[in-house]
């Protein structure tokens, strides 16, 4: 035959080699789609998944049907689904993912959001005055609300209590920041005398914009209001940028950045800073990852901005959302509640993660009250529950990370002037380049054909 | 060859097309392809650019204002500077000491040659990734062993911010690069070193120039289309920077402190992948690919390598 074949032998062996490949490909294709299980749940949280893994076997006896569950990188877990879903091709029933990964999904028109919308079913069926309402805004989206809430992430401050107690530092008078800073002031020191600072009051970050955001949502400005209209460029805003570099880069600054992974983990040990900002599930990652720190450890909620004003902001989240493209819409929605809203597997899920779910009924469960010993044997998600009902509004948009980032330039070119001219002019030159921050983004805006359509 | 001879002797009409297909049908994949993953794209970028993007589910016309707004969009530009700095900085700061290292390479001997060519080829092995998440945390104030080694050298920079500092930002990115990247153009210039005609460098010294006019009047003629080659690909390279920020700057998605880090391709990818819009970045890749062109075009007829 090979002798036959007019062209030689080798282009023989390479068709035959291009038939057989060919065929393996559509028969691996044919099975994996007849494989297929009757559901898909694709998360990016690595400290859910042991949870789910729990949680799925009765769901799976209950409706007699198979459950995958893929754990996938945030990162790949955003620009795969967001392709897949743009581009028509076969994508998970359920997918669990940041809150602010909305705004990958959000750029076009509404039509072209590729997620169920749940609005009418989250009302229908009650879900909406028993979940934290705040935590819905991040999935709301021209007022229809497209994924389920898993979080609430209360922001509150860890701190060092043994050092703390040792400085004779009472926390409870901590309960605003001009008396933060107060303390804060007296205590960042040079300890050994070779020109650099060995103690600092704070973890504060000062490259990436998160900080001041915490900050500004604590005091109620959100970057955009429920219609999408810009909403960051207030006085409040001035202030908060003004106070922040006072406290990061200023003679007088009590705050350091500890950054992350091991860098943090030496800093929070050798008691570089003593105050850290922690929401629900950072209280969890820090008492995975440094063990040492065990029984040292203590909350407390953030000062606030005025007495008797709000004592917590967030940070970070996920939520569940239902693409469009699902094979079984009941059945998603069914284990999507499942997942969230069964307030025994709630329980043992904040005895894993330290997260405080977004379902009101859940925090009078016992292991909302138990005692952690990592934490010096506080009760943190009692403490935690308390802070929930504050957690303040943010709302969905396709603009939130540009105009996060934006608010972060505006802090370091101001603190770029302050290092320069000192505090003379700056305030103006805050508000300056707010001025800019709003109008490049409102270009941006306005520069969208296709969400006006 | 022998089984085709009864066709020549005895010909046909089915066979007599088929030898002047053959060719076409052997070159035929290659030319799908091409056609498939080069051809096309290039044109579908080349239509993109008119239009504004939801990914590939919506689009609608816009005509040049993708252009017009890359004009106007400071971001661009800071993309552009950034990624500008960054290849002068790998042309005049890298490739000099890469031929330095080189040169004192050649003059060696050939076992220490061989141990310090892997040594300085070595970081080249590992791949951008690694070596981003590895000077992330050489660059950690007052951790990191690069903060140290200054401070224990001269009493400076224990809290120095390399990444979060807009203005440390670049020298970081340029030093990765470096390490990364001194090695492997060394290996290129050693090899076209070694080629130089021993005999010219011989007659220019016994004609009395000295070490330096030996190098610059006879070794760099000698090797200059490798030079040539190292300079071009350098600057390709470095528009094409995107791996090393997205690594060194996590948070921000590798744009760094006040868009500090941010490259082209950063920025092309930011638009095109992050916010769906394809117009918008194939606007950008194409302008990125009119930008090496001309500037490889430039570089290659300022050293006249093009006249041959």
């Amino acid at each position: 035959m090979i002798e036959r074949f007019p062209y030689g032998k080798a282009p023989f062996w390479l068709t035959i080699i291009a038939i057989v490949s060919a065929v393996l490909v559509a028969y691996t294709q044919g099975q994996r789609a007849r494989s297929r299980p009757d559901l898909v749940f694709a998360t990016f949280a690595s400290n859910h998944i042991e949870a789910y893994k729990e949680a799925i076997p009765s769901f799976e006896r209950e409706h007699g049907v198979s459950v995958s569950l893929q754990l996938v990188n945030s990162r790949a877990l955003q620009t795969r689904l967001q392709n897949a879903m743009l581009a028509g091709t076969d994508v998970p029933d359920l997918v669990e993912m940041g809150p602010s990964d909305m705004q990958f999904f959000t750029g076009g028109p509404l039509e072209d959001i590729g997620f169920l919308d749940l609005t009418e079913r989250l009302k229908r069926e009650g879900w909406l005055k028993r979940l934290v309402r705040s935590r819905l805004s991040l999935l709301t989206f021209q007022k229809h609300i497209f994924g389920v809430p898993h979080d609430v992430h209360p922001v509150a401050l860890m701190y060092r209590a043994d050092l703390v107690e040792k400085l004779g530092i009472d926390v409870n008078e901590l309960d605003t920041w001009d008396e933060f800073v107060r303390v804060g002031r007296k205590i960042t020191r040079d300890l050994d005398g070779d020109g650099v600072r060995d103690r600092y009051m704070i973890d504060l970050p000062t490259s990436a914009p998160w900080g001041v955001e915490i900050m500004m949502l604590q005091q109620g400005i959100s970057l955009f209001d429920e219609d999408g209209n810009i909403n960051f460029n207030q006085p409040k805003t001035v202030d908060t940028i003004l106070w922040y570099i006072e406290q990061t880069q200023s003679e007088h600054r009590i705050a350091f950045e500890c950054g992350w992974g091991t860098s943090l983990a030496k800093a929070m040990t050798d008691g570089l800073a003593l105050f850290y900002i922690a929401p629900d599930w950072r209280t969890g990652t820090t008492q995975q990852e440094i063990q040492n720190l065990k029984g040292k450890l203590k909350l407390m909620p953030l000062p606030a901005w005025e007495p008797g004003g709000r004592r917590t902001s967030t940070w970070g989240g996920s939520a569940v959302v239902i693409p469009k493209q699902n094979h079984n819409t009941e059945l998603s929605w069914k284990l999507a509640k499942h997942l969230y809203f069964d307030p025994e597997a709630l329980g043992r899920r904040f005895l894993d993660t330290n997260i405080i779910p977004p379902l009101k009924d859940a925090w009078d469960l016992p292991a909302f009250k138990k005692p952690n010993p990592f934490f010096s044997g506080q009760a943190i998600g009692e403490l935690f529950a308390k802070l929930a009902p504050e957690v303040p509004e943010d709302w969905a948009t396709p603009y939130r990370q540009d105009t996060a980032n934006k608010i972060g330039d505006v802090f370091l070119r101001g603190g770029a002037y302050f290092k320069a001219r000192g505090k003379k002019g700056l305030r103006e030159y805050v508000a300056r380049e707010l001025d800019d921050a709003e109008a490049y983004i409102q270009h941006k805006m306005d520069r969208n054909v296709l969400a006006k359509r | 060859m022998s089984d085709r001879a009864p066709s020549v002797e005895k010909p046909n009409k089915g066979r007599s097309v088929e030898p002047r297909l053959a060719p076409y049908l052997f070159i035929a994949p290659y030319l799908v392809i091409t056609a498939v993953f080069m051809v096309y794209p290039l044109i579908n970028a080349a239509i993109l650019t008119l239009y504004q993007t939801n990914g590939p589910a919506s689009r609608v016309f816009i005509g040049v204002d993708n252009f017009t707004h890359l004009a106007t969009d400071p971001m661009f530009h800071t993309a552009l500077w950034n990624t500008t700095v960054f290849a002068a900085a790998s042309v005049l700061l890298q490739l000099p000491l890469s031929m330095t290292l080189a040169l004192l390479l050649n003059s060696g001997k050939s076992r220490a040659k061989a141990f310090f060519r892997l040594i300085l080829f070595s970081p080249n092995l590992v791949g951008q990734i690694f070596v981003g998440v590895l000077f992330m945390v050489m660059f950690t104030p007052r951790y990191g062993m690069i903060n140290r080694f200054f401070h224990t050298l001269i009493g400076w920079g224990l809290e120095e911010k390399w990444l979060q500092d807009p203005a440390l930002v670049m020298p970081a990115i340029v030093l990765t690069a470096m390490w990364v990247w001194v090695g492997f153009n060394m290996i290129y210039f050693l090899a076209a070193l070694q080629s130089v005609d021993k005999n010219l460098e011989e007659a220019a010294r016994i004609d009395g120039a000295n070490r330096f006019q030996v190098f610059w009047h006879v070794t760099l003629p000698s090797m200059r289309h490798v030079v040539i080659f190292v300079v071009v690909t350098s600057i390709i390279g470095s528009y094409q920077l995107f791996e090393l920020p997205l690594t060194l700057f996590p948070e921000s998605q590798g744009k760094g402190p006040d868009n500090s880090a941010l490259t082209v391709i950063n920025y092309l990818y930011e638009v095109g992948f992050n916010k769906g819009d394809l117009g918008l970045g194939s606007a950008v890749g194409w302008i990125v690919a009119i930008i090496i062109f001309c500037l490889s075009l430039f570089n290659i007829k300022l050293s006249g390598a093009a006249k041959e």
